[in-house]
């Protein structure tokens, strides 16, 4: 990744958009299969959303006669270990995950992008610094620094969101900060600065505008990482607390019952890994879309 | 290029402090009395003698204030004197010690596979782009990214441990009982590898270099051994030494599932049990660890690429 992004940035600065090529006109039009991931990654989030309406049981309403009850007309997908209605739990259990890492990856893109293209501006020391920062953050272990965060500070949701900022941000900031120095080499700017643009608008209408697309093309990427570190949170414990439903505990809890109830487990874990596939699949395309090396 | 490296080599003791203050002060960030998470470690959750307290703070050295404390405390770790572990009272660096060398086995084992199975692949891949085995190739490693390990590993356990009956379920007593686990954290990797691998290859056979090896007259394997290859695994390379960082550090959830007594999961149990001194010597041990391979990783790419000088790599 390294070194698309150090090839981007080492574009002459007198770079002509070249005539596309037609292999690169077809790269750019969206094929059948991205409108699919596109078709069942919104038919996810608004089953979730839509939860209180679709659910047929209340996901927290545990009816102890029907403890590891099998796929029937009344419960079409089980029940688990308490009588609790699956498909429920399915639908309500994507929601709390869903919007942590909707709003973790929207928060954490804003601090990475502010960070990043603002080092990239002022440069010398502080950047040197906060590029170091950067290199050790990204090395270092997410999810035991996500663990750390969210145990230390009782878990709750705002403490999520610090964790998933935190182990979060440097990808942005590292991507924005290319892209920034990219764009700073750029006739345009050189110009605006010369016609006595102030520096703020400068950062906010000439190179923020600019380097939004492939900002939200990673953003899209991020998402399923971070759909998986929640869950993950939530498999350890950490996470989204019961009674509220979640996928990854869900999974937790369907383990011993893994050889009676197969479908107990396999359920969210479907969910989870069609949601993370699509979402990538998605923001891949995106990054296509939006390439700098095809500007 | 060598003032660069020079700076960033100066960077590093001042990080290293800095992320060791930050280490340090976790407790008091986060509002935990170290002194009563002993006594809870200790005894459980009695009502204590406030005398008790007190005695057990001098003992600590926790009465003096928190300059005071760092710089001792900082001493120690110079020294390789880690404390001792809150729960199980053994030293700390006995404990971590031996969780880092199961981890290192652990990481190794599934990073040398993963590089073993990665080449092939995508090299397969980038010699027949947009063919059926590409396509296939390709959606493996987009599959295989998007299955977390706390998904593949209960199925895992589910076929083969319980299912089939062929290998163990959990535990860490033989290579047997490696399996498993190996076979959960290999696909994220694999299919890292496996993408950059075709990434690079791709980029270098359309090189002008390519043409012209071809135009003298080597045959194709000849050229893609002797000129492809060697530009195309630079990145690969990079990329491997991150995941080394990421695997002796992320194996929580593996270790947690399959019990194996490695770093992740004494990681995981001192968060859990408010173990201090054991969790900040794992946190520093990670911190070390990083910056080992972070550096590790920019001296690799100069000596690997000669012509990529440090201040083009910009990031």
């Amino acid at each position: 990744m390294t070194i698309t992004i150090a090839k981007a940035s080492a574009l002459p600065a007198t770079h002509v958009r070249p005539l596309r090529t037609p292999s690169q006109r077809s790269q750019r039009r969206w094929s059948f299969s991205a409108w699919l991931n596109l078709l069942i990654l919104g038919g996810i989030i608004s089953a979730t959303l839509g939860a209180s309406w679709l659910a047929p049981f209340d996901p927290t309403q545990q009816t102890l006669p029907d403890r590891l009850h099998p796929p029937a007309a009344q419960h079409w997908l089980g029940a688990d270990h308490l009588g609790r209605d699956l498909l429920s739990r399915l639908l309500y259990g994507g929601r709390s995950s869903l919007l942590l890492a909707a709003v973790a990856v929207l928060v954490t893109a804003t601090v990475g992008v502010v960070i990043g293209s603002i080092t990239a501006r002022v440069g010398g020391f502080l950047d040197e610094a906060i590029m170091r920062l950067v290199d050790l953050l990204i090395i270092f272990p997410h999810l035991v620094l996500a663990l750390v965060i969210a145990t230390l500070l009782t878990p709750s949701f705002g403490a999520l969101l610090l964790a998933l900022t935190v182990t979060g941000w440097t990808t942005y900031a590292r991507l924005a900060r290319a892209l920034t120095l990219d764009l700073l080499a750029r006739p345009f700017i050189e110009a605006a600065g010369a016609v006595g643009v102030p520096e703020r608008r400068l950062l906010l209408r000439h190179i923020l505008p600019n380097i939004l697309g492939p900002i939200l093309a990673m953003t899209f990427l991020r998402f399923g990482h971070t759909l998986l570190t929640v869950a993950g949170l939530s498999y350890l414990g950490v996470g989204i607390q019961p009674p509220t439903p979640d996928w990854g505990a869900m999974i937790a809890e369907a383990q011993p019952y893994m050889q009676r109830l197969p479908l107990l487990l396999v359920a969210p874990a479907l969910m989870i890994f069609l949601t993370s596939l699509c979402v990538t699949l998605v923001g891949q395309r995106l990054t296509h879309t939006f390439d700098p090396r095809q500007w | 290029m060598s003032t660069i490296l020079i700076r960033r080599l100066l960077l590093l003791p001042v990080l290293l402090l800095l992320t060791s203050a930050a280490i340090f002060l976790l407790p008091y960030l986060t509002g935990i009395d170290p002194t009563m998470s002993i006594i809870r470690a200790r005894i459980g959750e009695r009502t204590v003698d406030p005398a008790a307290i007190d005695k057990l703070r001098r003992e600590f050295g926790l009465d003096r204030n928190l300059a005071g404390q760092y710089v001792v405390w900082l001493g120690d770790v110079i020294q390789g004197d880690l404390g001792f572990s809150y729960v199980s009272r053994t030293p700390v660096a006995l404990v971590i010690g031996r969780g880092l060398r199961v981890t290192a086995v652990l990481a190794l084992t599934t990073l040398g596979l993963a590089v073993l199975l990665a080449l092939p692949l995508g090299m397969i891949a980038a010699y027949r782009p947009r063919s059926w085995l590409d396509l296939l190739i390709t959606i493996g490693c987009q599959a295989s990214v998007a299955i977390p390990q706390y998904v593949l590993a209960p199925l895992l356990i589910w076929l083969f441990a319980l299912g089939l009956g062929w290998l163990p379920s959990s535990g860490w007593r033989g290579t047997q009982f490696m399996i498993l686990p190996v076979l959960t954290l290999l696909p994220s990797p694999l299919a890292y590898f496996t993408q950059a691998t075709r990434a690079g290859l791709q980029e270098a056979l359309q090189a002008d270099y390519m043409r012209t090896a071809r135009a003298k007259g080597l045959p194709p394997l000849l050229a893609l051994h002797r000129h492809a290859l060697r530009n195309a695994l630079i990145p690969v390379v990079t990329l491997v030494t991150l995941w080394l960082a990421g695997l002796l550090g992320g194996s929580v959830i593996v270790e947690v599932i399959f019990a194996i007594p490695g770093l992740g999961r004494v990681l995981y149990e001192a968060i859990l049990a408010g173990d201090l001194p054991l969790l900040q010597a794992g946190l520093l041990l990670l911190v070390g660890l990083a910056i080992l391979i972070n550096s590790g990783t920019d001296l690799l790419y100069v000596l690997l690429n000669p012509a990529i000088r440090l201040g083009q790599k910009r990031s």
